[in-house]
């Protein structure tokens, strides 16, 4: 994969997509089950 | 007849706030109906005064931003062609692409009778767009009863479609965020026998944008 190259002056047409990634499905589940224990602590008080 | 350009009304960064909104929505949907994450993530909402699905993960919510915080300039300059939301497979192959497509008019001609300031855009044109504007979010909303499901564990990524030229518009807010692009792959690009579903055009006097989906003929790995 190329960089972006700051110095081009270019006008070919480019394709751009972030370095990073999005959030894993993993760890939004992970996130969203420590989530609902969470709520189910808070609602035993 | 008073012509007014882009660049007197400060008009494309009233596009490219209306449009990174409308983006930013869209994306969730997208993913919400899609099912690239659990629907547990998603709070209905109300945008364009239609119900809608956004996520309230944290880290999501900001990644979503920030994309579109880095592509804000690039609209901002009539600089981007296209903005692809790309799910992809466990192999991170894509296997569908909604793609929205957008033009806008350099020249704005407005008749007037006399020579009267003139306030660009007006509410009734803002009340337009925001009509079209839900018409499209109304179409991704039902958009999975025209698409195959997707495999498991799929993830997804956003592809802006624009010129070397422009890219330097991009930088400095790159270097702000900490959120670098780079140029696409083959892999991330490459979609076998895509079968093209249209699903909206919207022709405004401010922007113009037509989404579509192209979806992978055989979806399983």
């Amino acid at each position: 994969q190329a960089q972006l190259s700051p110095s081009s002056a270019g006008d070919q047409k480019v394709i751009l997509l972030p370095c990073r990634s999005a959030p894993s499905l993993e760890r939004v589940q992970l996130w969203l089950e420590a989530r609902k224990q969470y709520e189910h602590l808070q609602r035993g008080r | 007849m008073t012509t007014l350009t882009r660049q007197d009304l400060n008009f494309g960064q009233v596009v490219a706030d209306i449009l990174c909104e409308f983006l930013e929505v869209a994306i969730h949907l997208i993913l919400y109906v899609r099912e690239v994450y659990p629907s547990g993530i998603f709070q209905k909402r109300k945008k364009y005064n239609v119900p809608v699905q956004m996520s309230c993960h944290p880290e999501l919510n900001q990644y979503i931003h920030d994309t579109l915080h880095c592509v804000k300039p690039l609209i901002e300059k009539n600089d981007a062609e296209k903005v692809v939301v790309v799910i992809m497979d466990k192999e991170h192959h894509p296997v569908e692409r909604f793609v929205f497509e957008i033009s806008q008019p350099p020249l704005l001609s407005i008749r007037h009778p006399r020579p009267t300031p003139i306030r660009i855009p007006s509410d009734t044109l803002l009340s337009h767009v925001e009509q079209l504007l839900r018409a499209v979010i109304l179409k991704i909303s039902v958009c999975d009863a025209v698409l195959e499901n997707n495999p498991p564990g799929c993830t997804f990524t956003v592809l802006v479609h624009t010129r070397e030229a422009a890219t330097r518009n991009m930088e400095k807010v790159q270097v702000i965020k900490d959120f670098p692009w780079i140029v696409a792959d083959e892999q991330e690009v490459h979609m076998q026998e895509p079968r093209l579903i249209p699903l909206k055009t919207m022709t405004s006097d401010i922007v113009k944008m037509q989404l579509y989906v192209e979806e992978r003929a055989q979806k399983a790995s």
